[in-house]
């Protein structure tokens, strides 16, 4: 969330010009030069005995070495408060939950925990946890951790942005309010130090996919209580995890040593991971070319690379929990219409879009929720179809456009996002001859100007939490804060708190397609395309999948030194 | 001479105060805050922050926090990185872009003032013909091109040098380089121009007269005062040279200072931005007054007053 787009640095083509002097030659030839790195580095590539060609440099590092971009520096490093994906790589080297995310399905595997189980009606869950389990410096780690941790994030105090996260809990959402006076009603007990009793609210049939995440980790009260704010500093911090923190400088690397005190450390096989801090997606894309490292996550290959790295054995991509949408202000007359909404839906070529534009790095998506939870089937996609969008456009009091308003299109500053809002203006003005303008804004405008309601049209995205569909159709419930359109529907509101208290995943499942196709003959949301996850791993390094929140627990990971000889990909994942 | 140290320094305590001042309404005036994001922020945690923060007190209180807080050169924590006091994020980057930029520096003075000075002596010859061509290529190629470029080249197509981050010595080179070629094409020129002028002079002529070698003539008469253009173009070259280059640890992943200036305007991380933005304007006020104390000493006819 909030990654800020990097322009390219240079167009893939140069005109030949009339070439004067020798000065303006060097520039022509610089120009040139770089306009090959920024296009295609076709250089240095290393192909196998398989005659598999892989992306840049084959020389593996000596050892149980795994080098890595982490992306963005991290903001926080305390798991209860953090937010973004590089926080949560940390956390999960560092930390360690009741239950840990399965590599490959991200279904929860005993973590800290090492059974659980669940009660009849579902509100009621008790962990057990592992015996003698500690912290990093030694200090024994018990249930009451846990309810010391959970807690902690509820606590106003604490101002953690993932709170809500546990509203599931009961008593959780009154205390984070401040609505009740203490957390003496939180659902969180600890009966002896080996045993953890969450009670719920209400069933939540996706629970112990929250305990993978981050926000449910604990951490060292006694750290915490002695460095306050800066616990998280490397000379402080005190974790459970498979790893130790060891050296940090920021916006250049983490590394981390195998922890001693991790309960599976035999496991782990890892004995160093450095971790580097590269948000410049040209910069470490290069640097997993040169062989700097080992591999490069999802997120940090610029868009334009994609079409060119499909033919490369070490280039992998695959669902990700993730939708590119245009939320639309409601709020604001003719779009509380919505037949004009639905004619705007309808308008959308997302097949051009994705395949003409974005040269099929992306796919074309015509609902909410993302592909990919088990079991749930969602609504039909809406999909274009110009001649009933005219129809809904004239039902709406527009025929052909005529007296529509101006309405205005607004989108974070972003090479990728002018496009794709200069191609959606184009086919509403092809199609339903409506003019619209473009805006531009700076990163905390454009939130300003959405979470404001001050907007017509803007462009969105939003990545799952957790792996079900009600991480992404919870943000249409009304009055919630990240709706942000505006729109507001009893109905709606209704299918999902039913929804929630279902136990039965097929009636539930189904409840909740209900309101998703609800929202989308609604038109509040216009999506527009589905990510992938698109990353490179150098051949040696093992235990690395693709998956669906592009999550990649590091525990069992391991470098294959005699890689050359085994079955590459092996253990791979599916690749596209 | 002390008085002169003495009223400048004085006079940096207004110049920081407007700077100061301007940035704090700049940073205000831009929409949004520091604690918005895609992802909604629960009210009671947004409340907490701003509270803890002191962003919940009237903005001319704040404004009176952040003039004490310049005083005492500690801004407190940065917004986005908390546990962190912005204090330690700008000296550790520093510590990074001045290392960066010192070595850029030296290598510009020493390939820049020796180019320019065999420019003037051979003016209108082959070997000044080539120099200065060089050098307006220099100067005309811009970093995010020459960066990209020398990657390429050096790391990606022959595997010389490592391709980007701040680890090994080797890792130095191609930033240094990057960095460094543009001053040195701008120092080359400066120089050139100062020593053409300071060559036809009457004390030139009359060392040249008294029969010193022509080397002696150079390099002790002559380079004295042909490279004040350079002494005085240093003062604010050295500032942005060390205080890092946004675009050279872009592209090299270099851990320097440059980077915060931007992140922080974009994260709304105010006291990152004011701790950045008074730490580069205190420390220009110090080159340049650094630079007029080495121009009196460079040149007798300058007085200090």
């Amino acid at each position: 969330m909030g990654v800020i787009p990097q322009p390219p640095v240079a167009a893939c083509e140069t005109r030949g010009s009339a070439i004067v002097p020798d000065v303006k030659l060097a520039i022509g030839v610089l120009l040139l030069l770089t306009a090959a790195v920024s296009c295609a580095p076709a250089t240095g590539d290393a192909t196998d005995a398989h005659g598999r060609r892989y992306f840049g440099s084959l020389a593996a590092p000596a050892g149980q070495v795994l080098r890595f971009n982490l992306g963005t520096e991290p903001e926080l490093r305390d798991p209860g408060i953090m937010v973004g994906q590089p926080d949560g790589r940390f956390a999960r080297m560092v930390f360690e939950g009741l239950t840990n995310a399965d590599e490959r399905t991200l279904e929860p595997r005993p973590g800290q925990a090492y059974r659980w189980e669940m009660s009849r009606d579902g509100l009621a869950y008790t962990f057990h946890l592992r015996p003698r389990l500690a912290w990093s410096d030694g200090t024994p780690l018990t249930a009451r951790d846990f309810v010391y941790s959970w807690r902690r994030v509820l606590d106003p105090a604490t101002a953690s942005r993932n709170a809500s996260l546990m509203y599931a809990i009961r008593g959780a959402e009154a205390f984070n309010k401040g609505e009740a006076r203490d957390s003496a009603g939180l659902g969180l007990a600890a009966p002896d130090d080996s045993t953890f009793v969450v009670t719920l609210a209400q069933p939540t049939a996706y629970f112990l996919f929250l305990t993978n995440y981050y926000t449910f980790m604990p951490v060292p009260r006694h750290v915490v209580e002695a460095w306050g704010q800066r616990w998280t500093l490397p000379q402080h911090l005190v974790g459970n995890g498979a790893f130790r923190w060891t050296y940090w400088r920021q916006n250049d690397r983490y590394e981390f040593a195998r922890s001693p005190s991790y309960w599976d450390r035999a496991a782990v096989r890892l004995d160093k991971v450095v971790a580097y801090t590269v948000d410049d997606m040209n910069t470490c894309t290069n640097l997993y070319k040169s062989g700097a490292i080992d591999w490069n996550p999802s997120g940090y290959i610029p868009s334009q690379y994609l079409p060119f790295l499909k033919g490369y054995a070490d280039y992998r991509t695959g669902r990700f929990q993730s939708t590119y949408f245009y939320c639309v202000n409601v709020t604001r007359p003719p779009l509380d219409r919505p037949w004009v909404r639905r004619a705007l839906n309808l308008a959308i070529d997302r097949v051009a879009i994705t395949r003409d534009l974005l040269k099929g790095s992306r796919d074309p998506w015509g609902r909410i929720t993302p592909e990919g939870y088990p079991g749930y089937v969602g609504p039909k996609q809406v999909a274009y179809d110009p001649v009933r969008a005219r129809e809904c456009l004239a039902k709406a009091g527009f025929p052909g456009g005529k007296g529509f308003p101006r309405l205005t299109i607004l989108f974070n500053t972003s090479e990728d996002g002018r496009r794709i809002g200069e191609a959606i203006q184009a086919m509403w003005k092809r199609d339903l001859g409506i003019h619209v303008e473009l805006m531009s804004q700076e990163w905390g405008s454009y939130l300003q100007a959405t979470s404001t309601l001050n907007y017509d049209v803007a462009r969105r995205t939003w990545i799952g939490d957790y792996l079900d569909p009600n991480s992404f159709l919870q943000l249409l419930v009304s009055g919630d804060g990240n709706n942000r359109t505006g729109w507001s529907n009893a109905r709606y509101d209704a299918l999902l708190r039913t929804a929630a208290g279902m136990l039965d995943p097929a009636k539930r499942f189904a409840t909740l397609a209900e309101a998703e196709s609800l929202a989308l003959d609604q038109a509040v949301y216009l999506p527009v395309y589905h990510f992938s996850t698109t990353e490179l791993v150098k051949p040696w390094v093992r235990g690395i999948y693709p998956t669906a929140l592009d999550v990649h627990p590091l525990t069992h990971v391991w470098i294959d030194h005699d890689w050359r000889q085994h079955e590459p990909l092996a253990e791979g994942a599916p690749r596209r | 001479m002390i008085t002169f140290v003495l009223r400048r320094v004085l006079l940096m305590v207004p110049t920081l105060l407007v700077i100061g001042t301007l940035t704090f309404a700049l940073m205000r005036l831009a929409p949004g805050g520091p604690f918005m994001s895609d992802k909604d922020i629960p009210a009671t945690a947004k409340q907490e922050l701003m509270h803890r923060y002191g962003l919940d007190r009237p903005l001319l209180q704040q404004y009176f926090t952040f003039l004490r807080n310049i005083a005492r050169f500690d801004f407190g924590p940065s917004y986005k990185y908390p546990d962190r006091q912005v204090r330690e994020i700008i000296l550790q980057g520093f510590a990074v872009s001045a290392e960066l930029g010192g070595w850029a520096l030296l290598l510009s003075l020493l390939l820049g003032i020796p180019i320019g000075v065999m420019a003037a002596v051979r003016q209108n010859q082959a070997l000044d013909f080539i120099a200065m061509s060089a050098a307006l290529a220099g100067v005309s190629v811009p970093n995010f091109v020459l960066g990209p470029v020398l990657m390429l080249v050096f790391a990606l197509s022959f595997t010389w040098l490592p391709a980007a981050l701040w680890t090994s010595p080797a890792s130095r080179v191609l930033p240094v380089l990057a960095l460094s070629v543009s001053y040195v094409a701008y120092i080359a020129r400066l120089t050139r121009a100062g020593m053409l002028e300071v060559l036809r002079q009457d004390y030139i002529r009359t060392a040249r007269a008294k029969g010193l070698a022509e080397r002696v003539v150079v390099l002790k008469h002559a380079l004295k005062l042909g490279i004040l253009p350079v002494v005085s173009y240093l003062g604010p070259a050295a500032a942005r040279i060390i205080m890092g280059s946004i675009v050279i640890e872009q592209i090299f992943a270099v851990p320097g200072l440059g980077r915060y200036l931007v992140v922080g305007a974009v994260n709304r991380d105010y006291t990152l931005v004011m701790g950045v933005v008074i730490f580069y304007a205190f420390f220009l006020l110090v080159l340049n007054l650094l630079v007029d104390i080495a121009y009196s000493w460079l040149d007798p006819r300058v007085e200090l007053a």
